[in-house]
This record gives structure tokens, C-alpha cells and sequence, in this order.
């Protein structure tokens, strides 16, 4: 075999990978918004309860979101600077929910925050019960994701190097100031792409949510429910909702992000 | 699909079923070297499976006979047989509240409290969800107390509803809840305190099933909604017309209905027919030696 | 005006062990010292971004050990400059809150006020750097610490940017740290060296004394200055002084012709001993316009090389040449030789 030959087959054999991997991931989905999509645009208008769910899902993953925007990224800097005692435990620690069954999950969050415990017993007296609430929705969202936002963001602010920070104390910048000035716009990207990310997996969540919160009903919740009252044909159509209506803002968030790459690239 | 020379059994039960079926299976693979596997969930989500995703198991056990007629019968099954009774209960725990208080004769005030928590299935996804429904119809003409059927069925508000008796059983261990209306034999499996109720209201005595029909719910299935009538829990099975290990199927289902599979049952706390009944066409002859044709 | 009493600090891989400095006010001091011999740490330490397990530091007579960078007033100068990606030219220069008032002046002084609307990514290397200067200078520090600022940047910017800092310096009476492996720019610049290896101070003194007595022959080693005369310069045409030029040396017994920017007067011929080639006998004609005759006064074999130490006269020239050379040409004490160096390399500073 000549070296070109050799070159050929071996970018032949990376692009084939590659195409087998897209048609895995893109053909089932493209299969649900073909075989659903209409019927599930024509039922948007008139369903009041496919309308509820989604709205809830989106508005419950919005709120997970931003929460541990505001909680994990200062978490994530710690960790990417080294300067969490215990780093690397903690940063497993932040990781274990992953890998806990979702369902288990749900049932963990109720030994801590159900009406048995005290915390608990305090919020359900509050009027911020988590069993059969959006609050509920939003713990078990943000319980089973928010290790993808720390992890991600974490990356992100570890690609920012040190030195831009140290450059910017020594012009005058307090340590807050200079990550507010340098850091956090020249991580922006990343952290746009891990709030992606973590809300995309909160939306699609089931076992966690069901768990504490059957009604009202997620999306998920919702399509499930009704594969098992009406079958396939009643289901379809809401999982197929579910995927167009998210690319829209997972589209804004991908153009923001790459506006945001325009203005910060790396020297 | 054999594995190394063994039959391969695929059982779809109940989870209301889960334990004692899995005691069943233990012992007819001891005797027969065959390997299980098993899959548990709502009645409904399982014959969801057959009819939806085309996935066929040798046998299918159901809490609720009804699904045999509604969904599976002719197209996938052309019999079934009821085996076992099961009965309503009000279960709950040591936490629950005035549990020292709580009897058969006043259960019906009790859970009305303000601050008691009532937890029942969704009547729309699980058949204990309108049997619960039934259950407040028959005792509001039981104890002649004219709506309590509306007061209790408003006592459960959207967010304690759950779609299988086995989260709501969840729920209640973790206290989230204080009673639950479930069946006698998941109460049991779970240790749960439970009220026996009168045999009028609880839907377990196939003399009664006059006194049963009196009750009926609607119940939304797709657009429209169908009307429930009471009538006596009955646990179905069968084999699937395209069970793809019919013969083991058979075999087993053979052992559960003779009186060692009832004695098993039995122990694991579901009321097993002596004589199960058979319905429908086409039913395997090794069946109908030992049972009652309808 | 800076002084280092027995820091020691650790950064990744590198370390500063027990480093006693002392900078007068208004000094400009230069730091030697191969690849990780703990340079930039030594910056680091004085500007704050770096915490010191051991020491204390000193900056105009106080002690600033645990004092946040912020508040220590020192401008620092890396060698990739570091300029704010997602920010413009202007606003990097502009970046320190005092250095609002300073922004135009410094920048015209540097010739970096036609980048303002420019953004950093656009830069060449030159330009970031002159930059990042700038916005050091800027907030008008009275303490500079610059780490190799003239690495990147092409001869014509090299000087232009060395007489502005010379300038700004004498003006504002800054206290100048600048570390560099260029010992040509040590000598321009410094008024004091310090010389580092391996995290510790190995010699510290004026830059023509290093030279002459390197204190241990690593230092000799590292500086590859064999050779270091001192005289008078002259150039050779009157054409400016930031143009390289043809220079005419003549001291401590040699007359040397090199070739460089030296202004003229008093000066330095440094030429390396891996520069001097030796020969029995004239090859003619030649290239190098350094062709001297002498006699073979030591041979000190290092391995596979050889220092050879020439005597011409009053002066004496170190070859070294290998080890089959010396065999070859039968070099050994009393034998006569030819000494040749090119004008290219004899360093003038």
C-alpha cells in the first residue's frame, strides 16, 4: 500500500466512525419527530395539558439551571484552581449523583427533604413540600445534572490560565474583581455550553421526577404516562413536541456561544 | 432462545405479584432447569408492551383479568384464566397519623381529617387507581352516606396521586403519606398495617359480585371515557399466542395453577383460587383437564 | 528598594531557595540564569502572585511578605505578554483604575496608540508585547519587573522600546528588575546582575564584573563569555545610533573589529571561545576580520573538547576547539597559531 493510499483508508475509517456514531444518535430521534411530529404540533394548540408540561419542564429546568449557575461556578473555580480542601474528593463527591440509578435518586432526596425528616417536616410547613411540587421537579432536575455543570464549568475556568488572573491583580484587581473582569468572560463559552448541557439533561429526566412528583407532570412524565393509558400513538406525539420545542432555545444558547467565541479567543 | 441447552422462561408480572411469583419460578426452575427472566410493572404498562412494542412474553400475570378482554384478547391471547383473588385495603404505618385510632368502622372519618394524607393510583394508568374509586362508591351505600364517595375521592389531590401501587407503597414507608388505598397482598409483602374492610366494599369475594356490579366509575381512555363496573379482583394469566417458548410457558403456568404453585402463592400472601377459571377459545387441553371452563 | 532575605517559594516545578537580593531605589537590575533556574518565580515573588513558604520580602523599606499583589503597586511584565483576550488594545492598556491618566502619554511614548481599536487576537508578536508594557506602565509604578520584554520583539522595536524604558526609568526614578538570558542587553542595561541557578543566588555584582569573573565556571558557562575585554568603541560610519553598524574595538591589549549597535566610547568585547578558530598557519584570504597571531599558552582538555589559551602579547584569547583538532594541528604549549574571529562574532556592549 502506497502512503496514499494509507492516508486514504485511515481518514476513510475516521469519517466512517464518525458517520455510524451521527446515524446512531440521529435516526431515532429523527424517527420520533417524523412519526409524531405533526400530530404532536396539531395537539399543541389544543391540548391544555400537553401546554402545561412543557411549560413546566422548561420553566423547572430554567430554574435548575440558573441555580446552580450562581452555586456552581464558584464551586468549579474552586476546584479548577486547586483550592478546595479536599479537591480531588469533593470534586468525586460532586460526581456521585451520576451515577445513582435515577429512580434511587428520587428516593434518596426524600430521605433527606421528605415530610419525615426534619428538615423536611420544616419546608412542608413552609408550603415548600417537594413531594407532588414544581420544587420537587426542580431538586430531582437539578440532583441528577448539576454534576455536569460543576464538571464542565470546572474545565472551562482550568482553561483560563492562572496568570491572566495574576497579571490582572498586580494592575490593581482585588481576587474577585479579576475573576469577574478576566476569568469569567474569558470562560464564558464553556460555561455557556455546560448550562446547555445540564439543561438539556434536566429536561429529558424521568425516574428521579416521578418518583417525588407525578402530578403536576413533566413532559416525561406526561409522554410516558400516556404510552401506558393509551399507547404508542397517544405517546409519540408528545416526546416529538418535546424534541422541537427544545432545539429552540438549544439553538439560541449554541449562537450565543459562538458570539461569545468571536470576542474571547485564547492567545 | 436457549442458553447452553436450558429453557429460557419470559414472565411478565404484576408487581403486586413480584414476590410470590419470583418463589413460584424459583422452585419450577429447580425442577426444571429452565432460566427466567422476569420484568415487573403496572398491569397496563405491560400489556402496553405487547400490544405497543411488540415485545412477547411466554407468560403474562396481571392484577386486573379486565386487561385480558380490553387489550389482549383476540389479538395476542386467545385465553386467560383467573387464579387469584385480591382484596382492597386501607394500608398504613406506626407513623400515620391517628393510627391508634383508625378501625374498620371508622376509617372512612378518619382519613377525611384535615391533615391526614391520602394517597391513591391514577384511575387513568392503573386499575388499583379506580378499584380505589369503586371502593368509596360501594361504602358510601355500605355505611348509607350519601356523597362520601365524592368527599373521599376529592380527599387525594392531583400531587398524591401516583401511577403504580408500588411507588404509593414508596411513598407511605417514607412517610410521606399516611394511608393509601392498595391491594391486601402488596400491604402484606410490604409489612404494612391494613384494615380489613367489609366484604361488600373491598372487591374480594366472588359470591358478591352482584352486589358489586351496583358500583361503576368512568374512567378517561383516550378521547372518550368507559365506564368501569365493580367486580371481583381477579389476578389473570396467559400465554401470548406468539410466546416465543410456548411449551415452557405452559409448563409453568400448569405448575402455578396445581397445588404446589397455590401453595406458593398462597404463602406469599395472594389469595389463590382453588379452581381457576377458564375464558375465552382455544384453550390448551393440559389446562382444562384440572380447571372449571366458563 | 527591593529586598529578598531568604525567600523561598515554589511554583509547579520551579523553586527559589533561600534567595537574599538587595535592589537599590532607581537601580536597574538585571536577572541571569539558564531555563528553570527559578526567574520568573523570583518576579513572581516580588509582585505577590506567588506566596513564599520561607523569607520575607521587602518593598520600599516595608514589609509586603503577606501583602496582596493588589496593593503592592508593582508592574510586571511576562514574557507572552498576557494581554486580555476579550479585550481591546485600549482597554488592556487602560486596565488598572490609576491608569486612566496615563494611558495616551505611555502609549505615544511606545508607539502603541495606533492599536488602540485593535483587538489583541489581530496583534503580532512584537505588538503584544509593547502593549504589554504599556499597561504595565501605565498606572506609572515605581517598581518594574520584566521577564525577557524584548524576546519577541524584531531589532527596530528592540531598540526603540530598550531607550524608551531607559528614559522612563532616569524620569520616574523607577526601580527596574529585568530578567533576560541575552547578556548583551545585561550589559547595556544594568547597573547590577543576579545571577540564579537551580532556585539559588549564585553571584550577584555590576554586569562587566560578571563577565570578567564569572564567580563559578557554571556562571562562566552559562554566560559563554571566554573572552570579555574592555575599551573603547568606535564606530566605524557616523550613521545614527540605532543602526547596526561596523565597530572598532580596542582594549586591555587586543584591537578587535565587531559589529553592533554600540553608540560609541567606553565598552565591552565579549567574544565566546566556540567562536575562535585556530590555525597553524594564514589561510588566505579569509573572511574573518579578526586574524591575530599568537603562541599556545595552555591546553586543558574537557572530553572531547579543549580549551586552548592563546597568548598574544599583552592579551590573552581562549579557543575552544575539539579535542582531534588539537591532535590534528599538534596544538600544545610554545606552538605558534593563527587565531581568526569573525567581526559577527565579537559582541560589543
Amino acid at each position: 500500500m502506497t502512503r496514499g493510499t494509507a492516508h486514504r483508508a485511515a481518514a476513510m475509517s475516521v469519517m466512517g466512525g464518525a458517520l455510524i456514531l451521527l446515524a446512531l444518535l440521529v435516526l431515532p430521534v429523527a424517527a420520533l419527530v417524523w412519526r409524531g411530529g405533526a400530530e404532536g404540533v396539531r395537539q399543541l394548540g389544543s391540548d391544555g395539558e400537553l401546554q402545561h408540561a412543557l411549560l413546566l419542564t422548561a420553566a423547572a429546568a430554567t430554574s435548575a439551571t440558573l441555580v446552580v449557575m450562581l452555586l456552581g461556578t464558584p464551586l468549579a473555580y474552586l476546584l479548577a484552581r486547586n483550592r478546595m480542601p479536599g479537591g480531588s474528593i469533593v470534586a468525586a463527591l460532586v460526581e456521585l449523583p451520576l451515577i445513582i440509578p435515577h429512580p434511587v435518586a428520587g428516593i434518596a432526596l426524600l430521605l433527606v427533604f421528605g415530610r419525615g425528616t426534619p428538615m423536611g417536616a420544616a419546608l412542608a410547613r413552609a408550603g415548600l413540600g417537594i413531594v407532588g411540587s414544581p420544587l420537587g421537579i426542580g431538586l430531582a432536575m437539578l440532583f441528577v445534572s448539576a454534576p455536569l455543570y460543576v464538571s464542565a464549568a470546572r474545565e472551562a475556568i482550568a482553561r483560563v490560565e492562572p496568570r491572566y488572573e495574576d497579571v490582572a491583580r498586580t494592575l490593581g484587581d482585588t481576587p474577585w474583581r479579576a475573576v469577574r473582569r478576566v476569568t469569567l468572560p474569558l470562560a464564558k463559552r464553556g460555561l455557556f455550553a455546560a448550562a446547555v448541557v445540564m439543561w438539556a439533561r434536566s429536561v429529558s429526566e424521568f425516574g428521579a421526577i416521578v418518583i417525588l412528583t407525578y402530578n403536576p407532570k413533566v413532559a416525561s412524565v406526561l409522554s410516558y404516562d400516556r404510552f401506558t393509558a393509551f399507547g404508542l400513538d397517544a405517546a409519540l406525539p408528545v416526546a416529538a413536541v418535546l424534541v422541537l420545542l427544545a432545539l429552540v432555545p438549544l439553538l439560541v444558547l449554541r449562537s450565543l456561544r459562538s458570539e461569545a467565541r468571536a470576542t474571547t479567543s485564547a492567545p | 432462545m436457549t442458553v447452553a441447552g436450558r429453557d429460557t422462561l419470559v414472565v411478565f408480572e404484576a408487581a403486586s405479584l413480584a414476590a410470590p411469583m419470583r418463589a413460584a419460578l424459583d422452585t419450577f426452575v429447580r425442577r426444571t432447569a429452565a432460566v427466567v427472566a422476569e420484568e415487573h410493572g403496572g398491569s397496563l404498562e405491560l400489556a402496553r408492551r405487547i400490544t405497543e412494542l411488540h415485545r412477547i412474553p411466554d407468560v403474562i400475570a396481571l392484577a386486573d383479568h379486565e386487561v385480558f378482554p380490553q387489550l389482549l384478547v383476540p389479538a395476542h391471547a386467545s385465553w386467560y384464566a383467573d387464579f387469584a383473588r385480591n382484596r382492597m385495603v386501607v394500608a398504613y404505618t406506626d407513623r400515620s397519623k391517628y393510627a391508634g385510632e383508625i378501625t374498620a368502622a371508622n376509617w372512612y372519618d378518619v382519613i377525611q381529617r384535615d391533615d391526614v394524607l391520602l394517597g391513591r393510583a391514577d384511575p387513568v394508568i392503573a386499575p388499583v387507581g379506580y378499584r380505589a374509586l369503586l371502593l368509596f362508591t360501594l361504602a358510601e351505600r355500605h355505611y348509607r352516606r350519601p356523597a362520601l364517595a365524592a368527599v373521599l375521592e376529592a380527599r387525594t389531590p392531583p400531587r398524591l396521586l401516583r401511577g403504580t401501587a408500588a411507588e404509593l407503597a414508596a411513598l407511605l414507608a417514607a412517610g410521606e403519606l399516611d394511608y393509601i388505598i392498595d391491594y391486601e397482598s402488596l400491604a402484606r409483602a410490604q409489612g404494612l398495617r391494613f384494615l380489613s374492610l367489609p366484604p361488600e366494599i373491598d372487591l374480594g369475594d366472588s359470591a358478591l359480585d352482584s352486589t358489586y356490579a351496583r358500583a361503576s366509575v368512568r374512567v378517561a381512555r383516550g378521547r372518550d371515557s368507559v365506564t368501569v363496573r365493580g367486580a371481583p379482583i381477579m389476578y389473570g394469566l396467559t400465554v401470548p399466542r406468539e410466546a416465543p417458548h410456548a411449551g415452557v410457558g405452559l409448563r409453568f403456568v400448569q405448575f402455578l395453577l396445581g397445588p404446589d404453585g397455590r401453595a406458593i402463592l398462597r404463602a406469599g400472601q395472594v389469595d389463590a383460587l382453588d379452581v381457576p377459571v377458564l375464558r375465552g377459545d382455544s384453550i390448551p387441553s393440559v389446562l382444562r383437564e384440572r380447571t372449571v371452563p366458563e | 528598594m527591593i529586598a529578598l532575605d531568604g525567600v523561598t517559594a515554589h511554583s509547579g516545578d520551579f523553586a527559589l531557595r533561600d534567595v537574599s537580593v538587595a535592589i537599590a531605589a532607581g537601580e536597574w537590575g538585571i536577572v541571569l540564569g539558564p531555563a528553570g533556574s527559578g526567574k520568573t518565580t523570583l518576579l513572581e515573588t516580588i509582585a505577590g502572585v506567588r506566596r513564599t513558604s520561607a523569607g520575607r520580602v521587602r518593598l520600599r523599606g516595608q514589609d509586603v511578605t503577606t501583602l496582596a499583589p493588589e496593593l503592592r503597586r508593582v508592574g510586571i511584565v511576562y514574557q507572552h505578554g498576557y494581554l486580555f483576550p476579550h479585550l481591546s488594545v485600549e482597554e488592556n492598556v487602560g486596565y488598572a483604575a490609576d491608569a486612566r491618566a496615563h494611558v495616551r502619554e505611555v502609549s505615544e511614548r511606545l508607539g502603541v496608540d495606533p492599536l488602540f481599536d485593535r483587538p489583541v487576537a489581530s496583534l503580532s508578536g512584537g505588538e503584544r508585547q509593547l502593549v504589554a508594557v504599556a499597561r504595565a506602565l501605565a498606572p506609572a509604578p515605581d517598581i518594574l519587573l520584566l521577564d525577557e520584554p524584548f524576546a519577541a520583539l524584531d531589532p527596530r522595536r528592540r531598540v526603540r522600546l530598550r531607550v524608551e524604558l531607559q528614559r522612563m526609568h532616569r524620569e520616574r526614578g523607577m526601580t527596574v528588575l529585568h530578567v533576560t538570558h541575552d547578556f548583551t542587553e545585561a550589559g547595556t542595561l544594568g547597573d547590577i546582575a543576579v545571577v540564579l541557578e537551580a532556585g539559588r543566588v549564585i553571584q550577584v555584582a555590576a554586569p562587566s564584573v560578571l563577565f570578567r569573573k564569572p564567580a563559578t565556571a557554571a556562571v562562566a558557562d552559562f554566560l559563554g563569555a571566554d573572552n570579555v575585554f574592555a575599551g573603547q568603541v568606535t564606530r566605524s560610519a557616523a550613521s545614527g545610533m540605532s543602526e547596526l553598524d561596523t565597530l572598532l574595538f580596542e582594549g586591555d591589549g587586543i584591537r578587535l573589529t565587531g559589529v553592533g549597535t554600540h553608540g560609541g566610547g567606553q565598552g565591552h568585547a565579549v567574544i565566546r571561545g566556540e567562536d575562535v578558530v585556530l590555525a597553524r598557519q594564514h589561510s588566505m584570504p579569509s573572511s574573518a576580520r579578526n586574524v591575530l597571531e599568537g603562541t599556545v599558552a595552555e591546553v586543558a582538555p574537557q572530553g572531547v573538547l579543549a580549551r586552548v589559551t592563546v597568548a598574544m602579547g599583552a592579551a590573552t584569547l581562549v579557543a575552544v576547539v575539539t579535542d582531534a583538532s588539537v591532535r590534528e594541528l599538534g596544538l600544545a604549549r610554545g606552538v605558534a597559531v593563527v587565531a581568526s574571529v569573525k567581526a559577527t562574532a565579537v559582541h560589543v556592549c
